[in-house]
C-alpha cells in the first residue's frame, strides 16, 4: 500500500477570507436553514445601520426568492432608503472580508461587519452565482451597479460587472442581492420570528418582507422619532490593555506619552494622566515610542486599576427611547397595557452600557408559558433569538421575579422586551444569542423589569377593583327588569308605576355601589329576559 | 264550571295579602329606602322543638333579603318572581301545582358580564329551587299555599265510614269499591258531614292499604284506613290532624321497622324540619306509634346486658333504671319467622338511626365492631333530635343498633294478612301497646 510519508507540517498563513470560510459555523452558517436565517439577518442590520444611525427614517424590503428550480437556491434581496456606499468603495466593502466602517468604537448593530461577507463567501460557495449591489448617496446623480465575487485566496474582490445610470428620481439607498443554498421551509418560522421582533424595535421603519409563497407581511411605520445615533468616542481607559496602547504607539500620532494618554481616551485630563504617569514611574514628557515593554506593562496595569475615573460616556450608545420601545409594542400587539423605561447609563468594566425595558401586557399579546412571561430579548438593537435559557433576563424573570406578587397569573398575555445596549456586549459562547451573568447588568436587568413591573401591577390592581365594583353591580342588575315585572303585576292598578320603580331602584343602587346612573342605566338596557 | 264559595274566599284573602305585603315594598323603594324583605329564618337553627306542646316549631329568627347584597339577589328576585305568578294565578282562578309554578317562572335572563362576555341565567334551575322559594312566600305573607290555591300532587289515599263534602259534592267513604278517596291538595276546604269509626290508622305503606282494605279491615275494625303512601304530604297531615281534632279520633300510624318509618310517624306526630312552620296546623301531637317496633321482631330481652350501659342526657336524665322500669315485652315473631323477615341494616340506616337517637345509644348498644367504628368517625358527639330521646324509643332503636336488623310491615302481612289484620293490629291497640 502506497502512503504518503509526511515529513513535517506545513504553515502557512490563510486569508481572513478563507478562514471564515473554514469557521463559518462561527458566523452561524452551519445548515443550510441557518445559512438562510443568517443572511436575512446580515442585510436587514447593515440596511438598518444605514438608516437609523443617519437620521433617516428606514423603508426597508426583505424578498426570498426560490432561484433555481432543481437546486435549493435562494435568492435574498434587501434593499434599503439608507446612505448609500460611495461607488469607489464598493468593491472592497463587499468582497474583502475586514473591510468594514465598523472599527470604530460605538454601539452598531454587527460588529464586525463580518456577516454579510460571511453570506456572500457562503453563497458563492454553494450556489457560485455573485453578489449584485446597487447604490447611491443623496446628492449623486447616478445609481451604480456592481455584479461581484471574492477571490478567497487572495482576499479580493473580483469584479465581474459594474455600471451606472442616471437617476430619474430622487433615490439613495443601497439594494443587495444574494443567492444563498437554504432551506426555506425549515428556516421559515425563525425569520419570520426575526423580522417580526426587529418589526418591536424599529416602530419608525417600514418593512415590507415577501416569501417566496408570495406572502407579503407589511409592518407600517407608527411613529417618525428616530432613537439617538451613537457618536464615535475614544476608549475609557478601564478597557485598556497592552496591544491597544502598543496600538495607540504605533499610530505615531503623539510626542510624548501625556498626549497620548489625554488625546487618545475618554476620562483622562492633565491631573489623572500625571498621577497615573507618576504612579507607574514615568516621565510625562517621555516619547511613547520609546518605553520599553515592561514599562508599558506597569502604566497598563496602573490605568486598570485607577479607581477616580469619571464613568464611561454613554454618547456612544443609542439606546431606543421609552416613546419607541411603547410605539413598538403597541404596533406588534396592541396592547391594553404598555409601560417602558430607559435606565440611566452604567458601566462594566469600562464599557458602557444602558439597559431598556418594555412590558406589553393583554390586547393581542400572545400567551406566555405557564413558568415566566414571553421573553424578547435584544443587543444592541438585534433580536436574541437563540439560547434563551441561559441568557442573564431569563434567569430573572423566571428565578427571581414572582410575577404573583405582579397580580401576573402566569400563563398570561405578557411580554416583556430587554434591551441592553453597550459598546460591548458581554455574549455568551460564540453564538452570540444569549448576554451573560454579569453582576452590575444582572442588577440593572432586574431593577428595569421591577419598575415596569410595578407599574403593570398598579394597572392590574385598578382594573382588578373596577372589575370587581362591575361584576358587583351586573350582579344585582340583571335581577332588575325581572323584579320589577314581578311588582307590576302583583300592583296592577296601584298608583306606583312600573317606570317609577325602576327609576328609583336604579337611583337606590347607584349611590350604594357609587356607580354614575347613566352606567347602571346602560347595563341594564343590555338585560334581557330570554325564553 | 262551577267555582265554591270556600275557593273563591280564599282566593280574595290571598289576594288581598300580597297586595299588601308586595306593597309596601314598593312604597319602601319609591321612598329611596333599600329594597329589603324581612321573612322569618326557614333553618334547622331556627327550628325549635316545643317540648310542652310537643311540636316542631319555626323559632323567632329572622333574616333580612336584600337586593344589594350580591348573596342575596338572586332570592331577592325569586321571591318576587313567585309571587307575581301566585298572584297572576289567583287573580285567573286557577289552581297551579307547585309544578307548575316552576315551569311559568323559569325563564332565562340574558345579559353580559363585567368582561363583555354573554350569560345566560335561569331565574331557577331545579323545581326544589322554586319550591324553596315557595316555602318562602308562606312564611312572608303568613299564608300557607293551600290558602294561595296552590295544589300539590295527591298521593294520601282514605277509606272507611266517613261521610265528607268537597267542593259541591257529597261523598261516602265506604263506598269506594276496591278504590279509594284521594285526600284532595286543599284539605281545609273539606267539610266532615257523618263518621262511624273507633279510630284512625294511618299505614306507610300502599301495599299494605291495599290489602287491608280488600280483607275488609275498617269495616270490621271500625276504623278510617288512610296510607299516606311514604314520606306524608302535606294534605294527607292536615286531614289525619282534622280527624283527631275535630272528630276526636285517636289515631295510630303504622310504618316499616326501620329509621325512615319511624322518622314518617315523627313527621306525622309534630311536624318537618323544612315545614316547621306549618306544625301548628299539621301536626297531630296526639298520634301513637303503633307499630312495627324492633320489640314487636325481638322482644326487650334481647337487650337486657345493654341497658345498663345507656345513659343520655337531654331535656329529662335517662338512667338505666328508667330504662329498666319499662314494661318487659315479648315478641310477635318466632325464632324461624325472624330469620326469614329481616333484613340487615345498611350502614346508611344505621346513620339515619343515630341521628335520630344520638350517639352514646348507639355507641352504647352496636356489638358490631366495624359498625362501632365507622359511626365514631362519622357521628361521634351528634345529640339526636330530642322527641327520640325518651326511655321507649331507646329501647327500640338499641334493639336496632344490637341486631343491626330491619323489617318492613309487608313482612307482618307475609305471616297473614289475618294475623295483620286480626290479630297484631287489635291486640296491640287493645293492650295499649304503643309508644307516644
Amino acid at each position: 500500500m502506497a502512503s504518503e510519508v509526511v515529513v513535517g507540517e506545513q504553515y502557512r498563513a490563510i486569508s481572513p477570507a478563507e478562514f471564515f470560510y473554514k469557521y463559518r459555523e462561527i458566523a452561524g452558517f452551519s445548515n443550510p436553514a441557518r445559512a438562510l436565517y443568517q443572511t436575512i439577518r446580515e442585510l436587514v442590520e447593515n440596511a438598518l445601520d444605514a438608516t437609523d444611525a443617519h437620521n433617516i427614517l428606514p423603508d426597508i424590503k426583505i424578498v426570498i426568492r426560490r432561484a433555481d428550480e432543481v437546486n435549493p437556491y435562494y435568492k435574498i434581496v434587501v434593499e434599503d432608503n439608507g446612505i448609500g456606499i460611495p461607488p469607489h468603495i464598493v468593491p472592497e466593502a463587499f468582497g474583502r472580508v475586514l473591510f468594514s466602517s465598523k472599527y470604530v468604537l460605538r454601539q452598531t448593530r454587527g460588529m464586525f461587519g463580518l456577516g454579510a461577507k460571511v453570506a456572500i463567501l457562503y453563497g458563492q460557495i454553494t450556489t457560485g452565482r455573485p453578489v449584485e449591489i446597487v447604490t447611491s448617496q443623496p446628492g449623486l446623480k447616478r445609481i451604480y451597479y456592481f455584479k461581484l465575487r471574492i477571490d478567497i485566496n487572495k482576499n479580493q474582490p473580483v469584479i465581474l460587472e459594474k455600471g451606472s445610470y442616471r437617476k430619474n428620481r430622487e433615490w439613495h439607498g443601497t439594494i443587495v442581492s444574494v443567492t444563498v443554498e437554504g432551506d426555506w421551509s425549515k428556516a421559515k418560522s425563525r425569520i419570520k420570528e426575526y423580522i417580526m421582533r426587529t418589526a418591536v424595535v424599529t416602530p419608525y421603519a417600514n418593512i415590507v418582507f415577501i416569501s417566496p409563497e408570495d406572502e407579503i407581511i407589511y409592518y407600517k411605520r407608527t411613529i417618525n422619532k428616530l432613537p439617538r445615533p451613537p457618536r464615535e468616542v475614544k476608549p475609557h481607559p478601564y478597557g485598556i490593555d497592552l496591544e491597544v496602547l502598543k496600538r495607540l504607539i504605533s499610530s505615531g500620532k503623539y510626542t510624548t506619552i501625556y498626549d497620548l494618554l489625554t488625546k487618545s481616551f475618554q476620562s483622562i485630563g492633565d491631573v489623572t494622566a500625571r498621577t497615573l504617569l507618576e504612579r507607574a514611574g514615568i516621565d510625562p514628557s517621555h516619547e511613547p515610542a520609546k518605553l520599553r515593554e515592561d514599562k508599558l506593562l506597569e502604566l497598563t496595569n496602573v490605568m486598570k486599576q485607577y479607581e477616580k475615573y469619571r464613568p464611561p460616556t454613554s454618547l456612544a450608545l443609542s439606546p431606543l427611547g421609552e416613546e419607541v420601545i411603547i410605539a413598538g409594542l403597541k404596533r406588534i400587539y396592541q396592547p391594553e397595557f404598555v409601560e417602558a423605561i430607559t435606565r440611566r447609563p452604567a458601566a462594566y468594566e469600562g464599557h458602557p452600557f444602558i439597559v431598556e425595558v418594555g412590558i406589553a401586557y393583554g390586547g393581542r399579546t400572545p400567551i406566555s408559558t405557564d413558568r415566566y412571561p414571553t421573553l424578547l430579548r435584544y443587543a444592541n438593537k438585534i433580536p436574541l433569538l437563540y439560547d434563551e435559557g441561559s441568557d442573564v433576563t431569563t434567569r430573572i424573570v423566571k428565578e427571581e421575579i414572582n410575577w404573583d406578587n405582579y397580580l401576573v397569573k402566569l400563563p398570561a398575555p405578557i411580554v416583556v422586551l430587554v434591551h441592553l445596549c453597550s459598546t460591548k456586549i458581554p455574549f455568551k459562547g460564540v453564538g452570540k444569542e444569549s448576554i451573560a451573568d454579569v453582576d452590575v447588568i444582572h442588577k440593572e436587568i432586574k431593577l428595569a423589569i421591577l419598575e415596569v413591573a410595578r407599574r403593570l401591577r398598579n394597572y392590574l390592581s385598578k382594573k382588578m377593583k373596577e372589575e370587581e365594583r362591575r361584576k358587583k353591580l351586573i350582579s344585582i342588575i340583571k335581577y332588575i327588569p325581572d323584579i320589577t315585572n314581578s311588582l307590576a303585576v302583583i300592583l296592577r292598578g296601584d298608583s306606583i308605576p312600573r317606570e317609577k320603580i325602576v327609576e328609583k331602584l336604579v337611583e337606590i343602587i347607584s349611590l350604594k355601589l357609587e356607580v354614575p346612573k347613566n352606567e347602571v342605566y346602560d347595563m341594564l338596557k343590555k338585560v334581557e329576559i330570554g325564553v | 264550571m262551577t267555582i265554591s264559595s270556600v275557593d273563591n274566599k280564599a282566593r280574595s284573602k290571598a289576594i288581598r295579602v300580597l297586595r299588601r305585603k308586595f306593597g309596601e315594598l314598593a312604597k319602601n323603594i319609591v321612598e329611596g329606602r333599600k329594597p329589603v324583605l324581612i321573612l322569618p329564618k326557614r333553618v334547622l337553627s331556627n327550628t325549635i322543638y316545643d317540648v310542652r306542646r310537643k311540636l316542631l316549631l319555626l323559632g323567632p329568627e329572622m333574616q333580612k333579603r336584600n337586593l344589594l347584597d350580591v348573596n342575596e339577589a338572586r332570592k331577592f328576585m325569586q321571591t318576587l318572581l313567585m309571587a307575581s305568578i301566585i298572584y297572576d294565578a289567583l287573580i285567573n282562578n286557577e289552581y297551579p301545582t307547585i309544578r307548575d309554578l316552576y315551569y311559568r317562572g323559569k325563564h332565562t335572563i340574558i345579559f353580559r358580564d363585567q368582561k363583555g362576555r354573554l350569560h345566560h341565567e335561569n331565574t331557577w334551575d331545579e323545581q326544589r329551587e322554586s319550591d324553596a322559594v315557595i316555602r318562602d312566600i308562606e312564611v312572608y305573607l303568613g299564608l300557607l299555599r293551600e290558602e294561595m290555591l296552590i295544589l300539590s300532587k295527591e298521593k294520601g289515599k282514605v277509606v272507611g265510614n266517613l261521610v265528607i263534602r268537597s267542593g259541591n259534592d257529597i261523598i261516602d267513604l265506604s263506598r269506594m269499591g276496591h278504590g279509594a278517596y284521594s285526600i284532595e291538595p286543599t284539605p281545609d276546604l273539606i267539610e266532615f258531614k257523618d263518621v262511624d269509626a273507633e279510630y284512625v290508622l294511618v299505614v306507610e305503606k300502599d301495599a299494605v292499604f291495599q290489602q287491608l282494605h280488600r280483607y275488609g279491615f275498617w269495616k270490621k275494625q271500625k276504623a278510617i284506613l288512610i296510607t299516606s303512601a311514604g314520606q306524608p304530604d302535606r294534605a294527607t297531615r292536615r286531614f289525619v290532624r282534622r280527624l283527631n281534632e275535630e272528630l276526636k279520633l285517636p289515631v295510630y300510624i303504622l310504618s316499616d321497622s326501620d329509621p325512615y318509618g319511624w322518622y314518617i310517624y315523627s313527621v306525622f306526630k309534630i311536624g318537618s324540619i323544612t315545614l316547621s312552620y306549618e306544625s301548628e296546623r299539621l301536626a297531630t301531637p296526639n298520634a301513637k306509634f303503633i307499630g312495627v317496633m324492633m320489640t314487636d321482631v325481638f322482644g326487650s330481652d334481647i337487650i337486657r346486658d345493654k341497658i345498663s350501659r345507656i345513659r343520655v342526657r337531654d331535656v329529662e336524665t335517662i338512667t338505666p333504671r328508667k330504662l329498666k322500669s319499662l314494661p318487659p315485652k315479648k315478641p310477635y315473631l318466632s325464632e324461624r319467622e325472624r330469620r326469614n323477615f329481616i333484613i340487615k341494616a345498611k350502614p346508611k340506616d344505621v346513620e339515619r338511626a343515630v341521628e335520630l337517637v344520638g350517639y352514646e345509644v348507639a355507641d352504647a348498644c352496636l356489638d358490631n365492631k366495624e359498625m362501632r367504628d365507622r359511626i365514631r368517625r362519622k357521628k361521634e358527639g351528634l345529640s339526636g333530635y330530642p322527641w327520640f330521646r325518651t326511655p321507649p324509643w331507646i329501647r327500640e332503636l338499641c334493639i336496632f343498633f344490637k341486631t343491626l336488623a330491619k323489617l318492613e310491615i309487608e313482612a307482618m302481612a307475609s305471616k297473614g294478612l289475618k294475623f295483620l289484620a286480626d290479630e297484631y293490629i287489635p291486640s296491640k291497640i287493645e293492650t295499649g301497646d304503643w309508644i307516644d
